[in-house]
């Protein structure tokens, strides 16, 4: 008999709207989602459809203006920032469309800045990073600029940098965006790869139907609504 | 784990070597002509004292304008970068903690060079004044900078380092982590 999953984010009837020169935008609109632990699930749907407002919300990046976010069994729609700050420090990975690495760091500086500041000590930040380098095989780079770095070696040392913490959740956006066919395929399977090994939920947006084949859920949203969940 | 981040900050800002000499050597000057203006402004002769006084406050309008232009100019450039540090889960605090880092030491260094320039100078100097040589009229009337001026100067820049500081820290408040999931030039 298969053991049930935990929940690992619950959206309770979340809605968030912004202003714009002065019209209201409805950016979220009664969304209600469940997501359990060693889930993959892909966001899809058109530019301007919410997808990337609900990642905000649920990752702590960004407050509901109501409705209720279940993160790891604590709601973080209220949350301070400081509490949301040490939330994502210890629960969550993100991956950026950009890769986002300090370009004045070197692939491992990069990926042990997130350890910066925690109370590890340097030897063990030093010792993680090379894992974490490791799992995406980008050991070989390690001491390489991001200048020095193609888009998908970029993204892979992105990736290690979102894992490195051993996150519950890894949040990625547009993962693939700026990356080739080929890249794509690598990155995609490397998350698969970590959400099957460590059972580490990762939550990828995505306007891009090649990317939705890794997703175990699909969430289709439309005009800041879920349209579907398959 | 603070001082362990000013040690990163102090790696990445001389990794970023255009904007970090510039600033050392901006800092450098503007010591060296506070110093030497204070030195003036302490001395007996009623004249030197007048422009010493006027210099003084000449230099030291340009280091509070500098040291604000420095903190603006981090904050500015690496809006992106403190952005993304929010998101991995950086605290406000632990950013400014980098950001202090890198004003003190481009501003540690300038003073440790206006140290060594100082040294020089008052060894050219004194040994110009001393010799009975040609150029001797040419360096009579300059003054031999002594360790007060010097001491007073590193109060005023530090002081005013943390002016540059405490504007820096104001900005990195207001940065969104949300910058971060935002298209490179979006």
């Amino acid at each position: 008999m298969p053991v049930a999953k935990d929940t690992m984010i619950e959206v309770i009837d979340v809605n968030k709207e912004y202003r714009r020169s002065g019209a209201i935008i409805r950016a979220l609109v009664d969304i209600n989602l469940t997501i359990k632990a060693g889930d993959f699930v892909i966001i899809q749907g058109p530019t301007g459809c919410g997808k990337s407002t609900l990642l905000n919300v649920m990752s702590g990046l960004d407050l509901p203006d109501s409705g209720k976010i279940i993160f790891d069994g604590e709601n973080i729609a209220r949350a301070t920032e400081d509490r949301l700050s040490k939330l994502r420090r210890q629960k969550v990975g993100f991956v950026f469309q950009d890769f986002n690495l300090i370009k004045t760091l070197t692939a491992i500086e990069n990926i042990e800045a997130l350890l910066w500041p925690t109370v590890l000590s340097s030897k063990e930040i030093e010792n993680r990073a090379i894992a974490a380098l490791r799992d995406v095989g980008m050991l070989g780079r390690k001491d390489h600029f991001p200048v020095e770095m193609s888009g998908g070696e970029k993204q892979r040392v992105a990736l290690a940098r979102a894992i490195v913490s051993k996150p519950r959740v890894v949040f990625g956006d547009e993962v693939s965006g700026n990356l080739d066919p080929d890249s794509e395929t690598q990155i995609m399977q490397l998350l698969k790869k970590i959400n099957e090994e460590y059972e580490t939920t990762m939550i990828v947006v995505t306007h891009r139907d090649s990317v939705a084949k890794y997703g175990n859920k699909i969430v289709r949203m439309s005009k800041g609504a879920i349209q579907s969940i398959k | 784990m603070v001082l362990r981040l000013w040690k990163k900050a102090v790696k990445m800002s001389t990794r970023e070597k255009r904007m970090f000499t510039v600033f050392t050597l901006m800092y450098t000057v503007l010591i060296f002509w506070t110093s030497y203006s204070l030195e003036l402004a302490f001395s007996s002769a009623t004249a030197a004292q007048g422009f010493g006084s006027t210099s003084f406050l000449i230099a030291l309008g340009a280091s509070i304008f500098l040291t604000l232009l420095y903190a603006w100019i981090i904050v500015a450039r690496n809006r992106r970068t403190w952005a993304t540090l929010k998101c991995i889960g950086y605290t406000n605090g632990n950013i400014n903690s980098i950001v202090l880092g890198h004003i003190f030491f481009t501003t540690l260094v300038g003073f440790l060079i206006t140290i060594e320039t100082l040294f020089h100078y008052m060894a050219i100097v004194g040994y110009l004044q001393a010799a009975d040589t040609s150029m001797n009229h040419l360096v009579i009337n300059l003054p031999i900078i002594s360790l007060l001026p010097v001491l007073i100067t590193v109060g005023v820049f530090a002081c005013v380092q943390f002016i540059g500081y405490f504007l820096a820290s104001s900005k990195i408040t207001k940065v969104r982590p949300m910058l971060a999931l935002k298209r490179v030039g979006e």
